[in-house]
């Protein structure tokens, strides 16, 4: 967790040492992964990476604030499409292409978000649910743009040898490279993310979460501060919709079914749903987990839907912060056990009881 | 000073708080009575989280019920819960700062307010700590440090010494009794603490089933005898004076 | 008998439009029973089961199987679905309803969606659908047909609807009537007070599961044959539908959620003749449930308790 909290001197060691991790974790994922793992390996880790980045920002709704989305991949299909369509009918560098897709994304979450914040958890989860299915009709029906006319930019010419994929920056259109700048934006949006939990926002949001009266009652104006949650979350799935439009190049439809909100919230869940390492947990499952069992293990992956549900009982009933803070404290008392264990066997009689 | 006028809540066909006028003249003033009478209500209406169907409330001049909820707190209206909230993940520095930070009160103030609030009520914890780790009593002097940190102008205390025992209630009524002086705000006190309220509080309000019973200098206001009746019931015979009228199918009003 | 054949509806002939009235009908009384279990359920357990079409096309699969690849008896391998409805419903909210006892309505209605991925799964994983091979399991009473106002209608339809209307005046009756039922209705309104009476909590929840699993169960079977293709991912989805339905009844009018799964059967039926709109039919449940959801929660309400995890 991003709480900086303790005597000067152990913040001090506190940041310094996350930070080390991140830095660690970074360096990792930028250098040594290309050079010992390829081609589908990248693919796949390129996509943890972007399902990451929803997922943090539900983390951000749910972890933070205490509001439930079942529609973040929708959202992210909407990133996907104007991404898409904006690249066929302007020719703008993609750092720019990126933003814009964050910036009507992060819009269209508000817009829908807006009449949606006074309800109730279990009311707002529902509409969140219920406008991702509209969404998903519609985006079914109208199909992500190819390169054609009009609003929806498709043609329904037959000759698709002429279509272009959506392209990708100058300097990353390999798979290897745009995974690299794909890691790397992905960490700018965590950045953006933890630094609003680090200052005023972050504060707001646990005092809404914790209780909306007391929150109202130190003169926090919950209405903002939701939708400011709600268009954070937009933003950054809006932005990683624009990367996983280069990623695949042709989008379809197909490629967001409604399950798929459910189960990446139940990898939320399930990796910690109150820290932001809990995210890229939760993207690994829901992205690396697949292609371990499909391409690799030869395992049907409707398996995992199986897994899932069962880890999102699990995680509702017994550890409701994830396995980011389970399995630490599970193997701790993994470690407890096994030196208790040893001291028996070597210290004979004399260890206490 | 407040000035409550003909205030009436009404929700669900109950009445929980039903005409009620009654002036806060300043200082720390008590508000008393059995549960259910309408203080954690009218407390509530305050804060604005819920809609009294009619009535006024003028806060040194201010109309009250015409500002949004959330900006009351930056007007100067603080209060604490029954149940104690304040927020565990955050340290005891961002608890207290957190009003002063939507309230518009500027940075430079900020960590000198903080500090003397903290200093005010007596906590002596580090304020870099986490408020989860904190016993019940320090929480409690948390969330009244909230509640007096900048320019507060009207303090709602809602059962604050629920749940302490003796020692603490006395340290808790010197803190209590002060903030008018130091912090220049009016306090309003529920709690059925008889000798907390007496301590503190130089006047007493009473509500019993939504109305006003009584209303006046503290001591006067604990001896009268409506008071006690609400409090502890009326006497047998009238009880079943009472039960024989309602009986013949006339509504027996509690004897005023 | 006065024809309408004459009569156009926005540009589409009435003659046309009452075969999809017809279907709108027949679905939407699925929707309606399926809603009036949904809402039971809630009521009595504080649990919004998403889990409600998942069982149903599991059971539906089932019953597929029993058909197609054994000798079972076909009455028995419908049954199976109806059965298999109840027991899941009673198993889980049995087993895992006290575990969630204490938390949030948010938090219960998670559980079910744990269910229901982990029937997807099972589904997927055992029954994988692909390509032109299409399941389909069709009622023996829908070989029998009817025609009614000059449109034609198959026995299975007019059951769907019948049921939702019978099921609606029964559950209303029951509720109002029985022991069980009172129980019901004093736990939807006051948990902890109803236990302290006495009031045996456990039975009367059990009832709730078992019944609200029994519909269950009678709308997968219906579903399956009324789509005309066991989908399984679809018939899950179509638990929105009955959703819309409950949610139109304010998750606690009976009547009204029956007059919602019919208005939502209805408006995704009748659109389909509408070429402009025809596309986006499917939505239509989708929308009805957000305009639902946003007058429920027309009231700006401040939630004075904490939120649980």
């Amino acid at each position: 967790m991003l709480g900086l909290t303790g005597s000067p001197a152990e913040l001090a060691r506190g940041v310094i040492g996350r930070s080390a991790i991140i830095v660690a974790f970074l360096g990792v994922a930028l250098f040594v992964v290309p050079a010992v793992l390829g081609g589908d390996w990248i693919k796949t880790l390129t996509a943890v990476a972007i399902y990451a980045v929803v997922a943090a920002g539900l983390v951000t709704l749910y972890g933070r604030v205490g509001m439930i989305s079942l529609g973040q991949i929708a959202l992210l299909a909407i990133g996907t499409w104007t991404a898409t369509r904006i690249s066929y009918a302007a020719d703008l560098p993609f750092p720019i292409l990126l933003l814009v897709t964050g910036a009507i994304t992060c819009g269209v979450g508000v817009l829908i978000g807006l009449p949606a914040l006074r309800l109730s958890g279990l009311y707002l989860a529902l509409i969140t649910l219920m406008a991702a299915g509209a969404v998903n009709v519609v985006l079914t029906t109208i199909n992500f743009p190819n390169g054609g006319h009009g609003f929806t930019g498709r043609t329904s010419t037959r000759d698709l040898s002429g279509l272009q994929p959506v392209g990708r920056p100058g300097i990353a259109g390999g798979d290897t490279a745009y995974y690299r700048y794909t890691i790397v934006v992905c960490a700018l949006m965590f950045l953006l993310i933890a630094a609003h939990f680090a200052s005023k926002p972050g504060r707001a949001w646990a005092s809404i979460r914790e209780s909306e009266p007391a929150a109202l009652a130190t003169g926090v104006n919950i209405v903002r501060y939701k939708l400011w949650a709600f268009a954070l979350a937009s933003f950054t799935t809006g932005v990683a919709g624009g990367l996983l439009a280069a990623q695949l190049g042709q989008p379809t439809a197909f490629g967001f079914p409604t399950q798929d909100s459910l189960t990446l919230l139940a990898a939320a869940l399930i990796g910690g749903i109150y820290s932001l390492w809990g995210a890229v947990i939760a993207g690994a499952f829901s992205q690396l987990a697949p292609f371990l069992f499909q391409a690799q293990w030869g395992i049907d992956p409707n398996f995992l839907l199986i897994i899932f549900g069962v880890g999102l009982l699990q995680v509702l009933l017994t550890a409701p912060r994830g396995i980011v803070v389970q399995m630490p404290k599970d193997i701790a008392n993994l470690g407890k056990l096994g030196a208790h264990l040893f001291r028996k066997v070597t210290g004979g009689s004399r260890s206490p009881e | 000073m407040i000035e409550v006028e003909g205030l009436t809540v009404r929700f669900a066909g109950v009445t929980p708080i039903d005409d009620v006028t009654v002036v806060f003249p300043g200082g720390t003033c008590g508000l008393i009575g059995p549960n259910g009478a309408g203080k954690t209500t009218f407390f509530n209406v305050l804060s604005g989280f819920v809609k009294p169907a009619t009535g006024s409330i003028r806060a040194y001049g201010d109309d009250l019920l015409k500002m949004v909820d959330y900006r009351r707190a930056r007007w100067g209206l603080r209060r604490t819960f029954q149940t104690e909230m304040a927020i565990e993940q955050l340290s005891v520095f961002d608890n207290v700062a957190m009003i002063h930070e939507h309230s518009g009160a500027g940075r430079a103030s900020r960590k000198a307010d903080v500090a003397s609030a903290i200093d005010y009520v007596g906590l002596e914890v580090p304020p870099a700590v986490k408020v989860g780790g904190l016993g019940a009593r320090d929480r409690r002097l948390v969330e009244i440090a909230r509640a007096v940190v900048g320019a507060p102008k009207v303090v709602l205390l809602d059962e604050p010494a629920a749940g302490l025992p003796d020692e603490e209630t006395e340290h808790l009524s010197r803190v209590i009794k002060g903030i008018p002086e130091k912090f220049g705000a009016l306090v309003i006190l529920v709690d059925h603490d008889m000798s907390l309220v007496q301590a503190c509080c130089t006047t007493t309000a009473v509500l019993d089933f939504g109305k006003l019973i009584a209303t006046g200098a503290t001591a006067d206001v604990l001896r009268d005898e409506n008071v006690m009746r609400a409090y502890l019931g009326t006497e047998d015979v009238e009880v079943a004076e009472d039960v024989e009228v309602a009986g013949d199918g006339e509504t027996s009003e509690a004897v005023p | 008998m006065i024809s309408f054949a004459t009569t156009t509806i926005f540009g589409v002939d009435w003659i046309f439009l009452k075969p999809y009235i017809v279907v709108g009908l027949a679905l939407g009384g699925v929707y309606a029973l399926s809603g009036v279990g949904v809402v039971v359920l809630y009521q009595a357990t504080g649990v919004l089961n998403l889990a409600f079409g998942a069982i149903g096309a599991a059971g539906a699969l089932i019953s597929y199987y029993l058909v197609n690849h054994t000798s079972t008896p076909h009455w028995i391998a419908y049954l199976a679905c109806v059965v298999f409805g109840a027991i899941v419903n009673v198993v889980y909210g049995m087993v895992l309803g006290p575990a969630f006892a204490g938390r949030d309505p948010l938090v219960k209605m998670m559980g079910t969606l744990g269910l229901a991925l982990i029937l997807l799964g099972v589904m997927a994983w055992r029954a994988p659908a692909g390509g032109a091979f299409v399941r389909v399991l069709q009622l023996p009473t829908s070989n029998h047909r009817y025609t009614v106002f000059g449109a034609t209608v198959n026995l299975t339809q007019i059951l769907a609807l019948v049921f939702a209307l019978v099921l609606t005046v029964g559950t209303t009756a029951f509720l109002r009537f029985t022991k069980i039922g009172t129980a019901m209705r004093a736990l939807a309104s006051d948990r902890e007070i109803t236990a302290t009476l006495g009031v045996p909590v456990r039975r009367v929840e059990l009832a709730a599961w078992l019944g609200s699993g029994i519909v269950c169960g009678a709308a997968g079977l219906l579903l399956a044959d009324l789509f005309t293709s066991l989908d399984y991912t679809a018939l899950t989805f179509l638990v929105i539908s009955s959703l819309a339905a409950a949610l139109i009844g304010r998750l606690q009018s009976l009547w009204v959620t029956l007059l919602g799964g019919l208005a939502v059967g209805l408006a995704q039926a009748v659109a389909t003749p509408y070429s402009s709109i025809s596309a986006y039919r499917t939505a239509a449940p989708f929308v009805l449930a957000i305009i639902a959801l946003l007058y429920l929660g027309r009231h700006r309400t401040v939630t004075l308790s904490r939120t649980a995890g």
